[in-house]
C-alpha cells in the first residue's frame, strides 16, 4: 500500500469517525429545531404605528428576534406588533390584557401614559408574563427593566453642547413643550442643573407650548422678539423641526440651536446650519436591546438591569452621512441621498 | 530565468505526491495551533469572565517566550544527529505532545476566581508553545530540505500553502461550534470538547510527516561524532547557538525575505479589521446584518482567490522566476489595496467584493514562494559556511512573522482610536473618522506592499544562481563523502 493511500485511509477514518452519530450536527445543517424547542411569543406594543421612530424599533426587534432563533436552537423568537395606529393609552392597555389571554411570554411597551398603564403591567406579571418597557418607563410598575434615556443626564447633555457652541456665555432660553409630560420636565431640569454650573450663561426662561411644528415655531419667535439679545436655544423636543417651516423664519447660524431627536425630516437644520447639534436615539435599539433583554431573561435565566442606560449619539454637520446611513439601514426613509455620500 | 528558459526537475529531486501530501498535512495542523487559541480565547472572556486585557496579556506572553524558544529549537534541531534524522523525531513527539496539551489546557475546572483561570491557562500557553515550538519548527526546516530543486520547493511549498488554507477555512467556525447549544451546555464546555477534537486530530495528523517523509540530508560519519560534542557542554552550545544565531540574522538575502513578509503580511493584518468596520460601519452605515452578508462573501471570494492564486503562483514561478512571481502578485495586491478606496461606496455596496481577488494574490504568492526561497537562502548559507541551518533560517524566519502578527493585532485597536472611531456611534462616526480609516486601510497595505517588492527586487538568488550552488555543493559533498570511503578501515 503506498503511503498516499495510507494518508488517505487515516483522513477518511477520522472523517467517519467525526461525523458518526452527530445528528445534530446534521439538524443543524438543515436548520431543523428539535421537538422539544420552546417558542417565545412577544408582544411589541409602541406608542403610535404611524411614527416612523417606533417602525424602526420594530424592525430591531424582528431582526433581533430572527437572529437569536438561528443563533438558539432551542428557542424560536416570535414577535407580534400589537402597537395601535395612533397615540392611545387605552388601547395599548387592551393589548397588555389581550398578551395575558393569548398566552404570550413577554410583552416589550413603550408607555403612553404610566399611570394608566401600570396596572395592566402588574396583571400581566403576576399572571406569568415578563415585561419589558423601553423609550417611555412606567417606573412604579413590576416591569423587570427599562431601556431608555435618563432624561436628567439628557437635559445636561443638551446644555454641555449649548454652551460649547456658545463659548461658555450668553443667554439662551428653554423650549420645554408639554409641562405635564415628565420625561420633558426631567430634561428641563438637567438643562436648568447645568446651565447653573456655567458662569457665563443665563437662563431667560423654560417655554412650554403644545407640541405640535406650529406652536413650536410660534413660541419660539415669541421668545426671540421679547430677549433680541438671545444667543441660543435648548430644545429638549425637536418639535420646531417637524416640517419645513421653520427654514424660512430663522437665519442660519443666527442662534446656536441643540435639540434632542435627529430623524430625517430635521437633517435638513443641520445642513443648512440652523441647528447645530441634534441629539438622536438609536431607535433600532430600542427592539433589538428588547429582545435581547427579554431573552437573556427566559431562556438564559441571566440578570438583566432594572434600567438600561440610551446613550443619545451627537449629531452635527461632521456625522450627517454616517447618521444619514445609520437610518437607512434601520429602516427609515424620506432621507435626502445626497447625505448619503458626504 | 536569466537566460528564457527554465530547468526541468530531475527524476531524483521530485517529491512524490504522497510526501507532499504529508507535508502538508503539517501545514494544517501548524495553521490549525497557530490560530485555534486566537479563535477560542473568546470563551476566556465571554465563558469564564476573564478581563478582556488579561485575555490579551495570556496571549501576548507566548509571543515572548517563542522570541527564545523557536530559534533554539531550530539549532537543536540543525545540530540533531540521529538515526531517524534530524526533524523527523522532533515532529513525531511534538505532534502528539502538542495536541495533548491543547486538549488539557482547555479543561478548565469550573468555579474558580479569575486570577486562577489565568495562571491555569498562562501555564497551559506556557508548555503549549514549548510543544508547539518543538512540532513547527523543525516541520518548518524539513520543508526546506525535502529537495534540492528551485522548482520543486516551489511545488511542494505551493501545496504545503494550498493544503494549510483549510485550516484557516474551519477557524472562523471554532465560535459557533463551542456556542452551539444543540452540542453543549454552553461554550466553556464547547471548547473543552472541541479541544480534545483538535488535540487528537493534531496527534494523529501532525505525526504524518514524521511516518511519511524522507529527510533528504543523513548525518555523516563526521556528523555522528558531533553528537557527542554537542553534550559536551553547554557553554560551547551557547556560544555555537549565538555564533549561528548572528551569521543567520546577517544573511542579507534572507534579511530580505524577512522584510518583504513583515511588511506585505503585517501590513494586511494591521488592517484586517479596518475592513470589516469600514464595511459594516460606513458602507452599510451600520447594518450589522448587512455588513456581516458582505464580509462573509468577501471571505469566502478570497478563500477561493487565495487557493486559485497558490495554484497560479507555483505554476507561474517555474516560467519566470520566484523573484519576478512574487513582484508580480504584490504588485496585483498593491492595486487591489488601491482599488479599495473607489470600492467603498454606500450607494453600492456590492463593491466591496471587487478587491477581495487582488488582494489573495499576494497573501497566496506569499507562503508559497517564501518558503521555497528561504530554501535556496539555505543553500547559499551551506555554500559559505559549511552547515546546513534550515532549522535556525526557519524559525527566525516564522518567529519575525509571529511577532509580527501580534504587532499589527495590537497596534490595530490603537490605530482605529486614532481615527476617532467611537463604537456607540455605529455607523453614525464623523466623516473626518471615515475618511482616515479608508486612507489608513488602502494606504498601510499599498505602501507595505511596496516596501515588500522593493525588498524582495534585488534578492540576488535566481534560478541560474541556484542551479549554480547546488552544482558546487554536490561537488563537495561527492568529494567529502569519497574522503571518508578513502579513511575507513577495509
Amino acid at each position: 500500500m503506498s503511503s498516499y493511500k495510507i494518508v488517505y485511509s487515516l483522513c477518511v477514518i477520522i472523517s467517519m469517525l467525526a461525523f458518526s452519530g452527530c445528528q445534530d450536527v446534521t439538524d443543524e445543517l438543515a436548520g431543523k429545531k428539535p421537538d422539544d424547542a420552546k417558542t417565545i411569543k412577544i408582544s411589541m406594543i409602541a406608542k403610535s404605528a404611524s411614527n416612523p421612530v417606533f417602525l424602526s424599533a420594530k424592525r430591531g426587534a424582528e431582526t433581533t428576534a430572527f437572529n437569536l432563533s438561528e443563533k438558539y436552537s432551542m428557542i424560536d423568537v416570535d414577535v407580534d406588533w400589537n402597537t395601535p395606529e395612533v397615540d392611545d393609552p387605552s388601547i395599548q392597555v387592551t393589548k397588555i390584557r389581550e398578551a395575558i389571554t393569548d398566552n404570550y411570554d413577554a410583552v416589550l411597551v413603550s408607555c403612553s401614559d404610566k399611570d394608566s398603564l401600570t396596572s395592566a403591567i402588574n396583571e400581566a406579571v403576576e399572571s406569568g408574563l415578563h415585561v419589558m418597557t423601553f423609550d417611555s418607563d412606567a417606573p412604579g410598575s413590576k416591569r423587570f427593566s427599562f431601556y431608555g434615556p435618563d432624561d436628567v443626564e439628557l437635559g445636561r447633555t443638551i446644555m454641555n453642547e449649548l454652551a460649547l457652541l456658545l463659548n461658555g456665555k450668553g443667554k439662551i432660553a428653554i423650549l420645554a413643550g408639554s409641562e405635564k409630560a415628565p420625561n420633558l420636565q426631567n430634561r428641563v431640569k438637567g438643562v436648568k442643573e447645568t446651565a447653573m454650573e456655567t458662569p457665563g450663561i443665563q437662563v431667560v426662561g423654560e417655554f412650554y407650548h403644545a407640541e405640535n411644528e406650529d406652536e413650536a415655531i410660534e413660541e419660539m419667535l415669541r421668545v426671540n422678539k421679547m430677549h433680541p439679545d438671545l444667543k441660543g436655544w435648548a430644545m429638549v423636543g425637536g418639535w420646531p423641526m417637524f416640517g419645513k417651516k421653520m427654514l424660512n423664519v430663522i437665519a442660519p447660524g443666527k442662534y446656536k440651536i441643540v435639540a434632542v431627536d435627529a430623524l430625517p425630516e430635521q437633517l435638513v437644520y443641520i445642513e443648512r446650519n440652523i441647528v447645530q447639534v441634534l441629539l438622536g436615539q438609536p431607535t433600532f435599539k430600542w427592539g433589538e436591546i428588547g429582545v435581547e433583554a427579554i431573552v437573556n431573561k427566559i431562556h438564559l435565566e441571566k440578570e438583566v438591569d432594572e434600567v438600561i442606560p440610551l446613550k443619545p449619539l451627537k449629531i452635527s454637520i461632521d456625522n450627517l452621512g454616517g447618521w444619514s446611513r445609520q437610518l437607512r439601514a434601520w429602516g427609515y426613509e424620506g432621507i435626502p441621498e445626497e447625505y448619503f455620500t458626504l | 530565468m536569466s537566460k528564457g528558459h527554465s530547468h526541468q526537475t530531475a527524476a531524483q529531486d521530485k517529491i512524490s505526491n504522497g510526501q507532499k501530501f504529508a507535508y502538508g498535512l503539517g501545514s494544517i495542523v501548524n495553521n490549525l495551533l497557530g490560530g485555534a487559541i486566537g479563535f477560542m480565547s473568546i470563551v476566556l472572556n465571554v465563558g469564564l469572565g476573564i478581563n478582556p486585557a488579561l485575555v490579551g496579556t495570556l496571549q501576548a506572553i507566548p509571543r515572548l517566550t517563542d522570541a527564545l524558544t523557536d530559534p533554539v529549537m531550530g539549532y537543536v534541531s540543525d545540530k540533531t544527529r540521529s538515526k531517524y534524522g534530524r526533524r523527523r523525531p522532533y515532529i513525531f513527539i511534538g505532534a502528539i505532545m502538542v495536541g495533548l496539551v491543547f486538549a488539557l489546557m482547555w479543561q478548565l475546572p469550573p468555579g474558580n476566581s479569575e486570577m486562577f483561570y489565568f495562571w491555569f491557562f498562562l501555564a497551559g500557553s506556557v508548555v503549549f508553545y514549548l510543544f508547539y515550538t518543538m512540532f513547527a519548527t523543525p516541520w518548518v526546516a524539513l520543508g526546506y530540505e525535502l529537495t534540492s530543486d528551485y522548482h520543486e520547493r516551489t511545488r511542494l511549498m505551493g501545496v504545503m500553502n494550498f493544503m494549510g488554507q483549510f485550516a484557516w477555512i474551519s477557524l472562523p467556525w471554532f465560535y459557533a461550534i463551542m456556542e452551539n447549544d444543540r452540542l453543549f451546555t454552553d461554550s466553556v464546555q464547547g471548547a473543552r470538547t472541541l479541544a480534545i477534537v483538535i488535540g487528537v486530530f493534531v496527534a494523529v495528523v501532525g505525526i504524518m510527516p514524521a511516518i511519511f517523509c524522507r529527510e533528504k540530508f543523513v548525518a555523516s560519519d563526521d556528523d555522528k561524532k558531533q553528537k557527542v560534542k554537542l553534550l559536551d557542554g553547554l557553554k560551547s552550545n551557547i556560544a555555537m547557538f549565538f555564533k549561528g544565531l548572528v551569521i543567520t540574522v546577517k544573511r542579507v538575502e534572507f534579511l530580505k525575505l524577512c522584510a518583504g513578509t513583515f511588511f506585505l503580511f503585517n501590513g494586511i493584518m494591521l488592517v484586517g479589521a479596518f475592513s470589516s468596520y469600514i464595511t459594516i460601519f460606513y458602507v452599510c452605515g451600520g447594518d450589522t446584518d448587512m455588513g456581516a452578508k458582505y464580509m462573509g462573501l468577501f471571505g469566502t471570494i478570497n478563500t477561493i482567490s487565495t487557493l486559485a492564486a497558490i495554484a497560479a503562483v507555483t505554476w507561474i514561478s517555474a516560467k519566470i522566476g520566484k523573484r519576478r512571481t512574487f513582484i508580480i502578485a504584490t504588485s496585483i495586491t498593491l492595486a487591489g489595496s488601491l482599488l479599495k478606496w473607489f470600492c467603498y461606496d454606500p450607494m453600492a455596496p456590492w463593491k466591496v467584493l471587487l478587491p477581495a481577488p487582488m488582494m489573495a494574490v499576494g497573501m497566496g504568492a506569499l507562503f508559497t514562494l517564501m518558503g521555497s526561497m528561504i530554501a535556496d537562502v539555505c543553500d547559499l548559507d551551506e555554500l559559505e559556511t559549511g552547515e546546513r541551518r534550515e532549522g535556525m533560517f526557519g524559525s527566525i524566519y516564522w518567529w519575525m512573522v509571529k511577532l509580527g502578527m501580534a504587532l499589527a493585532f495590537g497596534l490595530s485597536g490603537y490605530l482605529l482610536n486614532a481615527t476617532g472611531f467611537l463604537v456607540e456611534y455605529g455607523g453614525a462616526q464623523t466623516s473626518s473618522t471615515f475618511l482616515w480609516m479608508r486612507i489608513v486601510d488602502v494606504i498601510i497595505p499599498a505602501a507595505a506592499a511596496g516596501i515588500a517588492i522593493y525588498a524582495v527586487a534585488s534578492f540576488k538568488i535566481t534560478e541560474e544562481k541556484s542551479y549554480e550552488i547546488r552544482t558546487e555543493l554536490e561537488r563537495r559533498r561527492a568529494k567529502k563523502s569519497n574522503a571518508e570511503l578513502a579513511t575507513k578501515p577495509v
